[in-house]
Parts: C-alpha cells; structure tokens; sequence
C-alpha cells in the first residue's frame, strides 16, 4: 500500500499541468501503483475565492473517495472561510487542510490564522502546509513569492500544540528545530519527503534518525513532480522495511483515519 | 526482471537495491549502446567498470554527465566523493562526468588548477567511474587554454567546464570554444533562465546564449547545463529549438512533470543527455517518469553522450 499525501487536482495559473483530472491522476497512480492519494486544488491557489477550488474538487473526486481524499484550501483572511470551512467538511466530508499563507498573504502567526487552525483542529482536520509550490528561480514576471519559512512553522506548531500538522514540498529541516532530536517542540507534524534527500546528504534518514519513522510521510507532488523521483527515495533509502512500510502508507492511514 | 517497485507486502526484509536496479528500469528493454566501437582515444571512457557488464535490464551504460567533486575546502571532502560514488552505485548510474568548482568565482588560475588536480586525482581514485572536465575562468586567456589542452591531451579528462564567470557570448569565451573543437570536446555550460535580474550571477549564460553562440560556432559541441535547475525550463529548451549542435543535460533539483517529454518533443531526444548535477534521485526519477520509449531513454543516459565523446580527437 502505497498513500501520498502530497497529490493536487486542477489547473496551474503558470504551468499546464498533465494527470490533473482525477481520472487521469488515477491513471498514473496505477502505472505507478500508488493506491490513494491526498489531492487539494491548484487552483484555488490563486483563486480569490479558494472555496470554489474546493468545489471543483469535491466534484472531480466524487466517486473515488476509495483513493482521492481530498482536502480545502481555506484562506483565513478571505471572507467566508468560516463557512465554507463547515461546507468542506460536513457537506463535502473533507478531513484536511492545505494552507498557502505566502501565495494569499497572511502570516501563520496571524489570529486568523490561528483561529482556522483552532476550528479545523477542532473537527479532527488535519493541515497540511506546503513549502512552496514550485522552485521560485522559474517565477513568472508576475509575482514572487517566498517559501514559507521553516521558523514559521516551528511557532506554529508551538503555538498549536492540539493540531496536527503535515509539512510538504520542505528541504532544510535538519538545520532548523523541526528536523532535530529532541527539540522540545510537540510531535504533532509529520514530513513528507518529495523534496528530501535520500543519498549523499540523506536528509530523509536523518530525520527518521532524528524523528523517527513515524514522522515522515510519503508524498510526490504529482502532478506537478514526477512521482518517480519520490518513490526512487523510498528504494534507495537505507532503513528497515518496517520502517519504510511505516512512510509508504501507515503513518498517512493513521493520521487520516484511512 | 520487473522494473523495481514500492509495493505493500508483510515487514520482512528487503534484498538492498542492486546498483543498476533503480535506472534500468527505465530501459528495460532497450537495446545495448555499442561500446566496443568506440575508438581508442575514448579508452578512459571506456573502462571496464566491475558489475556494470550483465545488468538484468539494460546492457548500456549510465552516464551521468553533470557532476561534480568536492572542493578539498571542505573538511569531508573525501567522504562527500565517496558518497557520490555511493549514490551512483545505489541509482545505477555507472560513470560520472564530474569538475571541481571553486567555492568562490570568479575562479582564479591557481584555483581553476587546482580544482583540475583534484579532479584529475578523483579519476584516480575511482577509476572507470569518473571522467574529468577541466574547469577554467576564460578571463585568463592563455592560461585557461594552457590548461585546457593540458587536462584533455595529458589527464584524459573528456570535456571543459564553463560556469558563471562570464557569459557564453562574450569574446573572452571564444578561444575556449575554438579550442574545444579543435580538440573534439564538449563544453558543460553553466546556464538558467529566471524571468528577473539573478544578483548573484550578473554574467549567468541562458539558452539564448547558448544558441547565439552554437550560431556562432555550429561544429562546437556545447551541453546546456541542468534545463531543471530551476529556471524556466520551458523557455530554455523553446530557446535551444533550432540549434541542432546543443544539447540539453536533464540534471537539476526540479522534478517538473513532463519536462522530458517537451524537450524531447521540442528538440529531439537525440539532443538530450541525462544528468544529476548532484540531485541524484531527482535526476534519475525524471528520466524514469518521463513517458518515452526504452530506446530513447538509452538515448539519454548515455548513448547521446557517449556520441559526443567519440568526437574526440586526440
């Protein structure tokens, strides 16, 4: 069983995307014989209105919900978010977050943004939190928007200790409190490892040495990635395949009540 | 033999992945590169390279041909060259086309000289599995040529490292392509397009560059580095489009679905070399994602490459 917690559906505003309809992402799961995937809206990225990404994903995944979980994005300074966070979950039974607080400009730190992280929590959601979206060295003239800093997050899941987090599309995290022993921090993140490194400097064993295995999840970034890439870590890496069984699908299972 | 997957199964534990396990299963029916046609002048290429031979998958090699050594700057210089090779036996990838940067630039000629022993010594101590490119600051003229001709006639090394110091159009650069030629060498230029001024690298070459100067010199044989190195991969190979003497090196951190297939579709497979530029699971995964023949993946890991090595001349 393989699950990734780091798959999306829609269309990119600065790159068309291939597998991004959920039949065609099903498609290339099964070529690569990934068995369930947690998808959220590209658009809703750059939508004002994210909860219509949401619609539109809730639409696309209808009939599927064996193997698309999806999840909202919310904007907490948008207006509504309240509500359409309660239609995501109750009427479109969605289990988890993704926030963006780069690409729709607010601070982790904001009361609003803790307030969404409060209610979410509350409904037993998780929140995922990408890193970025894409390398920002190929930006388009239009924008430019930084990756969410690492210390970012260490306040946040400090200051959230009830909540669950899952950290994508991250790299660095070894140099920070997030990725090493003993941080005093609460173990309530988990690490995906679509950008990690599993040779050379072998990031993604240090922070199953560091974390443990429980802590670090599988995911690709598909489609905006290749899922090869990630799913070539999971070969290479030198861990048990206790271990390895734990990332591939049951850390994700037991975190999304799968 | 199955191409290598995760798959779901009891906790028992696991055969450690063979090296050529991981990248042959992107080939795995392809047809086996002609080495032993390769003239004489190409024998460091040519080295055999133990369990590299009777792969179950693919009978042709694996070169990565962006990669790098380590600067002897750093304390775990020794170590991060072994683990290179580690990495590579690990993905499969049996040679790697590897220079030595200067940790700063402009690289002095001192620094770019010693950066080319080093190199010269990693050939050494890993022989048959790295393959040198001399790396120079074409703003020191003679001595640059000097070295050059010194690293490919005496040391072996296959091909000339060109990084940031200066942009491939400027004057200064154009001794060092004709020499190439003159020597039969391909020259790995540096190269990325970002849609804003790049502080850091005020003379960063990009795809146009690299074509203006392929106009200017159509028998080089210029490799245009990591088109997923963060760049704008889209506009880098629409830029390379119509010059057929530059090839594209896959190697770089971003994993973009299909960027493979738009280079191959834009400007042939037989123009694409792989690479790793030391993102080796990013490099090897791409190529096996990529929705390309077996054959054209051959193409790519190594028989584009090797065909540029056979052009050597000395």
């Amino acid at each position: 069983m393989i699950v990734d917690v780091n798959a999306y559906l829609g269309h990119f505003a600065f790159r068309r995307l291939r597998h991004n309809t959920a039949a065609s992402l099903l498609a290339l799961m099964d070529s690569k014989r990934i068995d369930k995937a947690v998808v959220s809206s590209v658009s809703a990225i750059t939508y004002r209105n994210a909860q219509a990404g949401n619609e539109e994903v809730a639409e696309e995944v209808r009939g599927h919900s064996d193997r698309l979980i999806p999840f909202a994005v919310i904007n907490p300074f948008y207006a509504g978010w309240q509500d359409d966070l309660q239609i995501c979950r109750e009427e479109f039974d969605i289990t988890g977050l993704r926030l963006y607080p780069k690409w729709h400009n607010y601070q982790l730190s904001s009361p609003c943004c803790r307030e969404l992280v409060n209610a979410a929590t509350e409904r037993g959601m998780v929140i995922s939190i990408p890193i970025r979206v894409e390398d920002n060295r190929q930006r388009s003239w239009l924008l430019n928007i930084p990756d969410v800093p690492l210390e970012e997050i260490v306040e946040l899941v400090k200051a959230c200790p009830k909540a669950r987090f899952i950290l994508l599309n991250g790299i660095g995290y070894t140099g920070c409190p997030l990725g090493r022993r003993d941080n005093g921090l609460p173990s309530n993140y988990a690490i995906e490892l679509s950008r990690l490194s599993a040779v050379l400097a072998n990031e993604l064993g240090q922070l199953i040495t560091n974390l443990g295995a429980e802590r670090v999840m599988f995911g690709t970034g598909m489609p905006f990635n290749y899922p090869d890439p990630a799913l070539v870590k999971l070969e290479v890496l030198d861990a048990s395949e206790a271990d390895k069984e734990k990332i591939r699908s049951q850390n994700a299972m037991t975190w999304l009540r799968l | 033999m199955a191409i290598p997957q995760v798959i779901s199964g009891p906790s028992v534990p696991q055969p450690r992945i063979s090296r050529r396990a991981v990248l042959k299963g992107s080939a795995a029916t392809a047809v086996a590169i002609g080495v032993a046609a390769l003239p004489s002048a190409c024998a460091t290429v040519e080295q055999h390279v133990p369990g590299t031979s009777s792969g179950p998958l693919c009978k042709g090699k694996v070169i990565d041909c962006h990669a790098h050594l380590t600067h002897r700057s750093r304390a775990t210089w020794e170590a991060d060259d072994r683990k290179l090779i580690e990495a590579a036996d690990k993905l499969g990838i049996d040679q790697l086309c590897c220079s030595t940067l200067t940790p700063r630039r402009p690289a002095t000629a001192d620094g770019f000289r010693e950066c080319n022993r080093w190199t010269a010594d990693g050939m050494r101590r890993f022989p048959g599995r790295v393959l040198g490119y001399c790396y120079v600051n074409p703003g020191y003229g003679r001595e640059a040529l000097e070295e050059i001709r010194r690293c490919v006639e005496e040391r072996r090394f296959v091909g000339i490292k060109l990084y940031n110091e200066y942009t491939c159009t400027e004057p200064v650069v154009f001794p060092i392509v004709e020499l190439a030629t003159e020597l039969g060498v391909p020259i790995l230029h540096h190269a990325s397009h970002s849609h804003y001024f790049v502080e850091d690298q005020p003379r960063m070459s990009d795809g146009g560059h690299l074509a203006e100067l392929a106009r200017r010199y159509p028998e080089a044989m210029l490799i245009c580095a990591h088109i997923s190195g963060g760049g704008d991969w889209e506009w880098t190979i629409k830029a390379l489009r119509n010059v057929p003497s530059v090839l594209l090196d896959t190697s770089g951190s971003v994993t973009d679905e299909g960027t493979v297939e738009m280079a191959a579709a834009v400007v042939g497979v037989d123009r694409l070399v792989f690479g790793c530029d030391s993102s080796m699971t990013a490099g090897v995964g791409k190529i096996r994602g990529a929705n390309l023949s077996a054959q054209d993946k051959e193409k790519i890991l190594s028989g584009n490459m090797m065909r540029l090595l056979r052009r050597r001349k000395s």
